[in-house]
């Protein structure tokens, strides 16, 4: 175990951990409700992840596996930053396989493989409020959700249907939780949205700066705001991956030359190391016959 | 025998027990059983803890203690327990915890089956903080996966048979009369020896069978 | 055939060590050390220490040293240090009227008991370079001691206080709330207010504060008194039940005396702001003072018209380490939703195009 010298394991003291569990059990308690939480200051800039690290330093122990993404990607930078830091500070076990890992910290993604019960997702969430654009006061906002008056978003997502002829949201996409609360999925883009609804892991989102702890416990229901004659739609995208050949992942679009040629790539990583792993497999197997 | 004035209670040193031998990583395993059972409500998790309980709490309610309480938190116990000074001592002691008189300034509440006969009293916090609600643990004689409650809601895949032995009856309808107050509302843990489920405001009882 | 930029891990030790040089320098000059940023730049010591809510002068140099001198970086290490410390309690509330005085001014009145101290400052500086600084060798310096003991300074409010002529003091909760601790949530009572404003970026509250003067508010603020010097810090610890000094510590205190406010019932009464900063950041003392008193405006009964009256608008934007933790995020990568925006822009504009040509086609 390698764990960073003069500093708790995990980093964080044991009575912040114990105030951030307490908040955890009331966000898995009451599904989709933003739980304030005395937020620490982290090591970290805010908006970088503070959040999802207060979470993850929270719940994770010796036995874990842990993953982290970025983009859906285990190599950006940020990503191995954040992996880095627990190697360091907790001295876990660190995995790129998103089968093998017991807890995955995300920023901006879902990662294609469907997740198990007993997994834990812990997203980084730089603003919780699905409101806030709306009203930008924690104090209306407050009210809203109590009264579950969310008319107002209704009538914003409305006017892009008047305007556009479509929800013109893409990413960060509103939801609502178990019938109950309007949630930020945190800004994964609405392709990811689907794979909330009833996922058998456990969903639990950090907001670090703005001190908020929400979750989706398992098998909760998790609805995209649509309209009956403007169903909720996601992505698509014309081409497949350039690597291994998906056509039913989000892609990455990455820009080839100066003329603005371009090619479409997995964005999750894993999903893509894993379809390449089988395809090679695939194709030995056929030589040895 | 040094008995230490803090506050309305006392440590006496002479009623302590030993709490985690690995304070840290044992919170956190603790803590990883506790986020299993309110993820999962209905789910039974057995719990490896100390050796030693002070009198009146079963195993699974002092790990929880230990794991979860400190200064920042308060803390009420049903009228048997408050009478149990190595109880009050050794959660004072391992805890810092703050005891209060009133069960609606409690943050958790420690109470025995025989004793809970209403929720009333306990804080439901309100609709704009539902957070701010009273978390019950209640030390019940029996929790079992046999049909008595059928659960519903978030965290169950469709549904999940328990039987939580102990509850009176009416104290069984406010539970379930509880529910149309969501987002607020009580927390349930109940505990039984080293046993350990949870029962979130989130979720739908239907009484299936009554108990014997 | 495209391959995904690898190396990430590499990238950043690399980067760790470009900044370390950078930090440095040119290696044929002397490199700085902690102590002579301690001792010779103790103003940006004292604003480190004061938004980073640490007092320990060594450490904020230190962070400064190691944040090249960047004030936002150097107070974000200190507050990362901060928050691993342990709490063994929680001191007395400062006796600053007992404070030994370095510097006590009044805007109000001409001359006070106690007097007026000027101190060290650089108010009647002419902003002239001191090119005797480039030659770098020590200018001696002459200075006038006064040994006459100091006389009480009791504070300017309290002397209106006496006369009815400002309003008491607004009264302490019991136990204030740690906006380290817990979530701030609004309205928030003053002493959160405070303690948010003394955490508050020095820059951003100055300009607050100054446009809450032109207009932008309805300030019209005298200085009553500006008092900087050295104060007791006491605590009681619980086993023995009386308090002991614990530190000796430099601060900045600036009570602004406002726009007096009355109705038909109750007499006219000037308006109190208070601000408080370590060390000698009398900048940052008076911007708290004056927008301390301009977030008062709705317990006061005035009219909130500007954003520098809307205590939710400035408080959840005084913090310089989450305003540049938000920012700089602008920096990580964004693709996944920028490719959704892609999508969406580039879906909605063939649309667009297509129902043009149709309406180009059923014009012809």
């Amino acid at each position: 175990m390698s764990q960073a010298d003069g500093y708790n394991f995990a980093y964080l003291d044991e009575q912040t951990k114990r105030m951030i569990r307490r908040a955890i059990l009331k966000a898995v308690a009451i599904p989709g409700y933003q739980v304030p939480f005395g937020g620490r200051e982290m090591p970290l800039p805010h908006g970088w992840g503070t959040g999802g690290m207060q979470v993850t330093a929270s719940v994770i122990g010796t036995d874990d596996r842990l993953k982290v993404i970025d983009q859906g990607a285990d190599d950006t930078t940020n990503a191995i930053s954040i992996r880095r830091f627990f190697a360091r500070t907790a001295g876990v076990e660190t995995t790129e396989k998103t089968a093998d890992a017991t807890l995955i910290q995300t920023r901006h993604r879902i990662p294609e493989r469907p997740l198990k019960n007993g997994q834990i997702l812990i997203y980084q969430v730089p603003v919780p409020e699905p409101l806030r654009f709306i009203e930008p006061r924690d104090s209306e906002t407050r009210k809203m959700h109590a009264l579950r008056e969310y008319g107002a978003m209704q009538v914003k997502l409305y006017e892009d249907v008047a305007r556009f002829g479509h929800i013109a949201t893409s990413y960060d996409y509103p939801v609502m939780v178990n019938g109950r609360y309007m949630m930020c999925p945190s800004p994964i883009p609405k392709f990811d949205n689907p794979k909330m609804d009833r996922m058998p892991a456990l969903q639990l989102f950090g907001a670090g700066f703005e001190k908020r702890i929400y979750a989706v416990p398992p098998y909760t229901e998790v609805k995209s705001l649509d309209f009956d004659d403007h169903p909720f739609e996601v992505q698509q995208w014309e081409g497949s991956c350039e690597i291994c050949g998906s056509d039913h992942s989000f892609l990455d679009e990455v820009i080839t030359d100066d003329a603005g040629s371009k090619m479409f790539v997995c964005s999750d990583t894993d999903y893509c190391r894993e379809r390449l792993a089988e395809q090679s497999a695939a194709t030995t197997e056929e030589v040895a016959l | 025998m040094t008995a230490l004035t803090k506050g309305l209670h006392t440590v006496d040193a002479g009623l302590l027990i030993g709490g985690f031998d690995d304070p840290v990583q044992q919170s956190q395993q603790l803590f990883r059983q506790l986020l299993t059972v309110t993820s999962e409500p209905g789910r039974i998790e057995t719990v490896t803890a100390t050796s030693q309980q002070p009198d009146g709490l079963n195993v699974a309610s002092w790990a929880l203690a230990l794991s979860l309480f400190d200064a920042d938190c308060t803390v009420w116990l049903s009228p048997s327990l408050a009478a149990q000074p190595s109880l009050i001592s050794n959660l004072m002691f391992h805890c810092q915890t703050r005891l209060v008189e009133h069960a609606d300034e409690a943050d958790f509440a420690f109470c025995n089956a025989a004793e809970l006969n209403s929720l009333q009293g306990f804080s439901f916090g309100s609709a704009e903080y539902p957070a701010t609600s009273t978390s019950l643990i209640v030390q019940v004689p029996g929790l079992s996966g046999e049909p008595c409650w059928t659960l519903s809601g978030p965290g169950i895949e469709t549904t999940r048979s328990v039987r939580v032995c102990g509850l009176s009856e009416p104290l069984q309808a406010e539970l379930i009369d509880s529910r149309h107050r969501f987002p607020s509302g009580i927390d349930c843990f109940f505990s039984c020896a080293d046993q350990l489920m949870a029962l979130p405001r989130s979720t739908q009882i239907t009484i299936t069978e009554k108990e014997a | 055939m495209y391959v995904a930029v690898k190396g990430g891990e590499r990238a950043i030790d690399n980067a760790h060590a470009l900044l370390a040089e950078r930090r440095r320098g040119d290696r044929k000059v002397t490199e700085l050390s902690v102590a002579q940023i301690q001792n010779q730049l103790p103003l940006a010591v004292d604003r480190v220490m004061t938004e980073g809510s640490v007092y320990d002068p060594e450490l904020a140099a230190l962070a400064l040293k190691q944040a090249s001198g960047d004030a936002v970086e150097a107070i974000f290490l200190l507050r990362a240090y901060r928050t691993t410390l342990p709490r063994f309690g929680y001191s007395e509330p400062l006796d600053t009227e007992a404070m030994q005085i370095e510097r006590r001014i009044s805007g109000t009145f001409k001359d006070l008991p106690g007097g007026q101290t000027l101190g060290a400052t650089y108010d009647y500086t002419h902003r002239l370079l001191d090119f005797k600084l480039l030659a770098e060798g020590e200018q001696p310096t002459e200075l006038e001691t006064d040994d006459r003991p100091l006389e009480p300074c009791p504070r300017v409010l309290e002397l209106l206080n006496k006369e009815g002529l400002i309003e008491p003091s607004p009264k302490a909760d019991a136990r204030p709330r740690d906006i380290t601790r817990e979530p701030v949530d609004y309205p928030a009572e003053r002493a959160v207010r405070l303690q948010n404003l003394v955490r508050g970026d020095e820059g951003f509250l100055l300009s607050l504060s100054y446009a809450s003067m032109r207009g932008y508010g309805d300030s019209h603020p005298f200085a009553g008194e500006i008092r900087s010097g050295r104060v007791a810090v006491e605590l009681v610890p619980e086993e023995l039940g009386f308090p002991i000094v614990v530190a000796d510590i430099a601060l900045t205190e600036c009570e602004m005396v406002n726009q007096f406010h009355g109705s038909k019932t109750e007499p006219a009464q000037f308006t109190r702001g208070y601000g408080v900063s370590f060390g000698y950041n009398e900048r940052k003392a008076m911007t708290v003072a004056l927008m301390e008193r301009a977030l008062r405006a709705e317990e006061l009964g005035e009219a909130v018209n500007y954003p520098t009256q809307d205590q939710e608008f400035v408080l959840s934007h005084t913090d310089c380490v989450s305003a540049n933790g938000f920012v700089s995020h602008l920096k990580l990568p964004h693709y996944v939703d920028f490719q959704s925006e892609l999508e969406m822009i580039r879906r909605l504009r063939r649309e667009t195009a297509e129902r043009d040509g149709q309406t180009e086609e059923a014009e012809v």
